[in-house]
């Protein structure tokens, strides 16, 4: 899905699945932007999203997860592809987040993050599931502001 | 460049270059060693030295890789750190009576408060990992640029400005959280605490109003007072000042503490 990178939260709701996807452009060099999305320990420090993050961001690897959301549950998360500086892809067996960063202009790096949740049972606890666009603008958000202000660090 | 213009130079920043693998390794003996083998390394491969860089950030980037490999296969310290060693130390009655042998003894035994703050930056600082920590240091402490510093490092400026800013945030919220010199609230009092064991007739009022750190707590945000934090570091060498002997034994106690944990 190809969505323009304005920081606004896009929800696309069917009866079987959900899906939520954020783009956003950062001026900044992707390797800041995938440290940031990669370093477990640091991510609670600079995204809000985020509570709590435990584990090692690498392929195969398992992460626990506490999101404002759902601030007493743990989502226990595998990461289930990573090609560095590229694309990410966490999930469990309800859904996967994508994380993805591509080329924009000017030098710039377009951030995009989806998740799509869903399965024959979706119908039955999709109203439990919380809204998730707020959450993926303010994580977008975050992302952009910190990345910048590391690439705005002097060089002397 | 000729032998003779590369120790005249080499000398004249080994002063720095070992304050750095002190800083970087917590251990006397590391420091001492990995400069004599920086020497002999850089000493040995001169003729590589094309003068892209200068001389100081070549012989840096031997030391810095040499500090790399001593520290690669041990565990970094907790942001505790000084805690975990003092309740060590208040169990170890040998630790007291060498280090008042010291105080009361040694020209280089008298106790300072920014000798102190210098000496647990160094041991917070293992709580970073270990890229993190060579950049701090390297940027904050010894002055070299982003560029000079992703070639010591071997990485990209826009790696170097990562690890710069993950770190600095990282420590600032450590001191931040602990530093009672800085945080009324904050939970580590060892510095004046030990003030008072070695300097009992001193009013710490008026030591701590002498250092701008402190002074400026209240009226300065959190990153001004990380840089003025790491000036005092700049402005310090652990192995010439007034309190080096004290504060080395201070440090190598902490440092077998660690290692014995591990």
């Amino acid at each position: 899905m190809t969505i323009n990178p304005t920081g606004k939260a896009t929800t696309k709701k069917e009866t079987f699945s959900r899906e939520t996807s954020v783009a956003i452009s950062i001026d900044a060099n992707r390797s800041i932007i995938w440290q940031l999305l990669t370093n477990a320990d640091d991510m609670p420090r600079w995204n809000s999203t985020i509570t709590a993050l435990d584990g090692d961001i690498l392929a195969g690897g398992k992460i626990h997860l506490k999101s404002i959301l759902d601030d007493k549950r743990v989502f226990k998360l595998t990461v289930k592809k990573l090609a560095a500086e590229i694309e990410m892809v966490w999930g469990d067996k309800s859904g996967d987040r994508v994380f993805r960063l591509e080329n924009g202009p000017n030098d710039s790096i377009i951030f995009s993050m989806h998740e799509k949740i869903g399965g024959w049972m979706f119908p039955l606890y999709a109203r439990y599931i919380p809204d998730f666009d707020e959450s993926f603008e303010q994580f977008a958000a975050d992302l952009k502001r910190e990345a910048e202000s590391i690439q705005q660090t002097a060089s002397e | 460049m000729d032998n003779n213009q590369f120790t005249a130079e080499f000398e004249s920043f080994r002063g720095q270059l070992k304050s750095f693998i002190l800083r970087m390794t917590a251990s006397v003996q590391d420091s001492e060693d990995i400069v004599q083998e920086t020497y002999i390394k850089a000493h040995n491969s001169l003729d590589s030295f094309r003068g892209e860089s200068t001389l100081k950030t070549w012989v840096f980037a031997i030391g810095a890789n040499l500090a790399r490999d001593a520290l690669r296969s041990k565990k970094r310290w907790p942001e505790n750190v000084t805690d975990i060693c003092k309740e060590a130390a208040l169990g170890n009655e040998v630790f007291f009576q060498e280090a008042m042998q010291i105080r009361h003894t040694s020209p280089q035994g008298h106790f300072e408060i920014k000798e102190h703050i210098a000496f647990c930056f160094t041991c917070v600082s293992r709580s970073l990992p270990l890229e993190q920590q060579l950049v701090v240091f390297l940027k904050e402490v010894y002055a070299f640029k982003v560029s000079e510093i992703a070639g010591i490092i071997d990485q990209t400026e826009a790696m170097v400005k990562y690890y710069l800013h993950v770190g600095r945030q990282k420590m600032i919220e450590v001191f931040d959280h602990r530093c009672s010199l800085i945080n009324k609230q904050g939970v580590c009092h060892q510095c004046t605490e030990l003030n008072g064991i070695f300097n009992p007739k001193q009013d710490i009022q008026q030591e701590l109003v002498k250092i701008r750190m402190v002074k400026d707590a209240e009226n300065e945000n959190k990153e001004a007072l990380f840089d003025l934090r790491m000036k005092i570091l700049q402005e310090l060498d652990p192995f010439e000042s007034p309190a080096a002997e004290l504060q080395l034994h201070h440090l190598e106690h902490n440092r077998k503490v660690m290692e014995e944990k591990q």
